[in-house]
């Protein structure tokens, strides 16, 4: 593997000193990582292989990882307790899709490890590459076959799920009576009354969008938006607005997730925290992690999933994610588990059903909610 | 680049140097725009107009095979987009016959009524059966959002211009606080100000008046601009106004003009360009709006920059391009506009100011309606400003009923964590400082620059007011793909990232309202003092420092104000360029709003934007305070 080569002339510093960075790496080296040195220094190698002793980086999403008390955190002190290899959380800030434009670009991918992709993004992944890998699969994984049969998402098994959430309703008892079915939101008793968010930018307003389709069919869906809509229904940005304007009582009911009582339970909590599985459902939005194909550490990087897929990994990440395990045999805290509800039936679009749907579905939503 | 304009300390400069200095800033200036603006900028907007696979060298050798109109008349002739106009691009000779059946329809069904719907007295609301499109609903809220901005930021260049009292200068280096804030903050805000269950609600219903249902309504949106950009044009309409020349005033009373006709024949004039200025700032930046449409109003009032995220997250680089260039050119055109005929009559800082009336002594009914006027403003400016900052506030604490510390208490226990307060608070006042630093020459010397000169001119400084033309969508997708993932060049790749370089993209967004400030004021110099000061042997560039500049002072310090507001509220180009450690203010706010080991509670980002306010409030009293002081 080809280290990054910093040039080091006259030229480049001058040209450094104006700019601020500038860094200059080989072209042909698509498999760079964050180190600066040529060679390591000595120490020991990691595990079984001859692979670099250099961090893995694992790239995810802004709350994953930080503090203690995250996931990602828990994760990477666990993880070098048992391992020489280090854990280096970054965040992009476009998610995978910067993976995907660098990808398209030649540029270096520079991470070994994505966590936290969804159905519909990796769909966007194989449908913007269809000549280039951007993730591989990770073989001989001895945990890979206790993930739960309903919520692998990819086909060809390069994402692993690790956790999952349900999308449900999060409603005010107070106010309102739980409703019960899709064409109970809008009839008059919930008008005025819910709150989403939009499918275009929103994880969970795009798992609720989706649910929608899933129930009505790709046919119907934007006739039942219409009424929805005619009923009063607001779609905001994203959850954070909508739930703080829930919280605000602004409207009793809100796009959320079915944990959403771990958080609230005290007494004069809970009936303002009710969760509503719509026809006795939740859609279910798995998080799943993916190796990148350019990774120089490829051994690591499968020890690392191996290792998220573990009882005590899964349990812990579920709770500091506030989200249920992907696995079939990892246990939950009885606390944990009495405020965090799974719908009677858990439904979600497989891959082969969003490719070359998803976008065109999200798309005729937006028109037809924006023109109303 | 941050060379000041004309080193003070050499008293003879010779000329040559001198105007090569000058040249050399203008050089810089250049450049930085190219590597942290325009090219970054292109390598988004070529989606619009060339073919997959050609580049900006191929346009430039062969035109008709690299650029194509597809993708910018796919935009065009959508009527989604563009409403019933799209028919001027998709069937061109259809448009007379549609126009006469449009006018038909307009008159017929449109509603020209002012309908009163409490709390708001809505306008033109209905416009019948016509369609405008995404376009003409993004461009109506706009112009909707510029009237209100301007009814509410006027008044108080009024008050802030014209009468004395105590903490008059804090306040008015205050007023620019709202510039610097997050958008979900304003949101967060504005719920807990005008929701169902909101401050001004739970007024109206101890009164007995019972709840009005504001939020996501068309009326709120338009006030969280205004809460946005009215201070904008207080700040830029108020320093105009402390500059008018009382001795023009006067003369024009003596010679028997009343009140009002002094007002009009000789304040008005001086003011007109300030209040052009920042009304046409307001409408770019609020055509160019995106969260708060959604977080106030919801999908339904969705804009065209919010297709334009939408489609960047979809990847779809040729949509998102296409309406960020329509976008820019409709900005643009509307700057040129302006620019074209920006009237050169802003009064600098010659003469003696207007005395200004103490506001806590009244004599005639006269001054006690005028102070009645003035208090009715107050109340606006309270429900308006004060309750949504308050109430930001309030939310770090828990809120009035249920008062805690403990987001309070997770902030100090952040110290030492992947996101130190204290760290965000110095590396936005470090790029803060360091984008002023670059933003004021830059400023001046492209004011300089557009002072002068005529209609290709214009064109010039038109391109050069960009920056606050492009939606921060494109910048902050054009720098991932232009500067962070790098170019090939021979066989390396060269990628340009890091500290100094979000200074500079910090100064390119901030250096528009120095330019915006001082160009009026430089223009209406008389140039007979920079000749006089050439013929007794200066040369431009110290013309331009020894006499041109502490002239247009107040304008420095009011741009240097906004520069530096930019730098702090910037989030997009930040992200971007910054790097997981090198984090600001607003960074740190957004990471502890998804901090999910606080709960879905938005205490710690409040608990952050407190700090936020703080900190850019003693900043702007700062810069204030020293622009008052010193002057070259």
């Amino acid at each position: 593997m080809k280290r990054r080569t910093y040039l080091k002339t006259g030229g480049a510093a001058a040209i450094a000193g104006l700019a601020g960075c500038l860094n200059v790496t080989d072209s042909n080296d698509g498999t760079t990582t964050d180190d600066t040195t040529e060679g390591t220094t000595g120490g020991t190698t990691t595990g079984t292989t001859s692979e670099p002793d250099e961090p893995l980086t694992v790239a995810t999403y802004d709350s994953f990882f930080g503090d203690d008390g995250t996931a990602g955190n828990w994760l990477k002190q666990a993880w070098e307790a048992e391992h020489d290899t280090k854990i280096e959380f970054t965040a992009p800030s476009n998610g995978v899709n910067e993976f995907i434009s660098r990808k398209k670009q030649g540029a270096g991918i520079d991470a070994d490890l994505f966590v936290g992709l969804n159905t519909g993004e990796l769909v966007r992944v194989d449908e913007q590459l269809p000549n280039a890998r951007l993730f591989d699969t990770p073989d001989g994984l001895a945990n890979a076959n206790r993930i739960k049969d309903g919520l692998q998402i990819d086909p060809e098994r390069r994402a692993l799920p690790y956790d999952t959430g349900y999308i449900s309703l999060v409603y005010d008892s107070t106010e309102i009576e739980e409703p019960q079915t899709f064409d109970d939101l809008t009839t008059p008793a919930y008008e005025g009354a819910l709150l989403a968010e939009n499918a275009q930018t929103s994880d969970p307003g795009r798992a609720f969008l989706l649910w929608t389709i899933h129930e009505m069919g790709p046919e119907n869906y934007l006739d039942y938006w219409q009424d929805l809509a005619d009923n009063d229904v607001r779609i905001l940005d994203d959850w954070q607005p909508a739930y703080n304007a829930f919280m605000n009582r602004e409207r009793p009911m809100v796009v959320s997730y079915s944990t959403d009582q771990v958080y609230y339970h005290g007494e004069d909590e809970l009936p303002r925290h009710q969760i509503g599985f719509l026809n006795d459902q939740g859609y279910a939005n798995p998080e799943a992690m993916a190796r990148f194909a350019d990774t120089n550490q490829p051994e690591t990087a499968a020890a690392f999933m191996d290792f998220v897929l573990t009882d005590e990994a899964q349990a812990n990440i579920a709770v500091n994610n506030v989200q249920f395990p992907a696995t079939t045999t990892a246990d939950l805290p009885d606390e944990y588990d009495q405020y965090a509800h799974e719908p009677p039936e858990p439904v979600t679009f497989t891959y082969e059903e969003l490719a070359g749907n998803l976008d065109g579905w999200i798309n005729e939503w937006a028109r037809q909610i924006a023109s109303s | 680049m941050d060379k000041r304009v004309g080193a003070p300390d050499s008293e003879q400069l010779a000329p040559t140097p001198a105007r090569a200095l000058l040249a050399a800033a203008g050089l810089a200036t250049l450049l930085v725009l190219l590597v942290v603006f325009y090219y970054p900028v292109w390598t988004v907007f070529e989606n619009a107009v060339l073919r997959d696979g050609y580049g900006v060298f191929d346009a430039l050798a062969d035109p008709l095979a690299a650029v194509t109109p597809d993708v910018l008349l796919g935009v065009l002739s959508d009527p989604f987009f563009l409403g019933a106009a799209h028919t001027l691009f998709e069937a061109p000779l259809r448009v007379p016959g549609d126009a006469a059946a449009w006018t038909v329809e307009l008159l017929a069904t449109a509603r020209p009524a002012v309908v009163s719907r409490p709390p708001f007295v809505v306008l033109v609301h209905d416009a019948g059966n016509v369609d405008f499109g995404l376009f003409g609903f993004t461009a109506y809220q706009a112009v909707l959002s510029t009237v209100l901005s301007v009814l509410v930021g006027l008044p108080g260049a009024w008050v802030l211009a014209r009468f004395e009292f105590p903490g008059r200068r804090t306040l008015k280096s205050l007023t620019i606080l709202p510039f610097v804030l997050p958008s979900i903050m304003v949101v967060a805000g504005f719920v807990a100000t005008f929701g169902t269950f909101g401050t001004v609600n739970n007024v109206l219903a101890a009164l007995g008046l019972g709840r009005v249902e504001m939020l996501y309504t068309l009326e709120l949106v338009l006030v969280a601009h205004a809460f946005y950009n009215a201070p904008l044009v207080t700040r830029m309409v108020g320093t105009a106004w402390e500059n008018v020349n009382a001795n023009a005033v006067e003369t024009a009373r003596s010679l028997g003009a009343g009140r009002l006709r002094s007002f009009t024949d000789v304040v008005l004039p001086q003011l007109l360009p300030a209040l052009a200025a920042s009304a046409l700032l307001t409408f770019i930046f609020t055509f160019m709006t995106f969260p708060i449409v959604l977080g106030l109003g919801g999908l339904r009032l969705a804009t065209v920059e919010v297709w334009l995220y939408a489609s960047v997250n979809q990847l779809d680089y040729e949509t998102a391009a296409a309406l960020g260039t329509l976008e820019t050119a409709f900005s643009l055109f509307f700057m040129y506009v302006y620019l074209r005929y920006e009237a050169r009559r802003a009064s600098s800082g010659t003469g003696k100011p207007l005395p200004r009336e103490r506001l806590f002594s009244a004599d005639t009914l006269h001054d006690w309606l005028r102070r009645a006027g003035v208090a009715a403003y107050g109340v606006v400016v309270l429900v308006v400003f004060v309750l949504p900052l308050v109430s930001m506030v309030l939310a770090s604490v828990g809120g009035v009923s249920d008062p805690t510390l403990e987001w309070w208490r997770l902030l100090v226990e952040r110290q030492g964590s992947r996101t130190e307060p204290s760290v965000a608070v110095r590396n936005s006042l470090l790029f803060g400082l360091g984008a002023l630093a670059v933003a004021l020459p830059m400023g001046v010397v492209v004011a300089a620059f557009s002072t002068r000169g005529g209609r290709f001119r214009k064109l010039g400084d038109t391109v050069l007011m960009a920056p606050i033309a492009v939606s921060g969508v494109v910048v902050g997708f054009g720098l991932l793909q232009g500067l962070v993932f790098g170019v090939d060049i021979g066989p390396y790749r060269v990628s340009v990232v890091g500290p100094a370089v979000v200074v500079l993209a910090h100064a390119v967004a901030g250096y528009p309202f120095v330019v915006r400030n001082v160009a009026p004021m430089l223009g209406n110099i008389d140039s007979r003092l920079v000749e006089a000061a050439r013929s007794l042997g200066a040369d431009r560039a110290r013309a331009l420092w020894d006499v041109e500049l502490p002239l247009v002072w107040p304008g420095v310090v009011a741009g240097a104000a906004f520069a530096f507001a930019i730098s702090i509220g910037e989030f997009d180009s930040t992200i971007i360029l910054a790097g997981e450690s090198t984090y600001t203010m607003p960074v740190a706010l957004k990471r502890f709003l998804v901090d999910r080991t606080a709960g879905p509670s938005i205490g710690p980002a409040a608990a952050m934007g407190t700090v936020l306010l703080v900190v850019t409030a003693l900043s702007f009293v700062v810069i204030d305070y020293v622009g008052g002081r010193y002057r070259p």
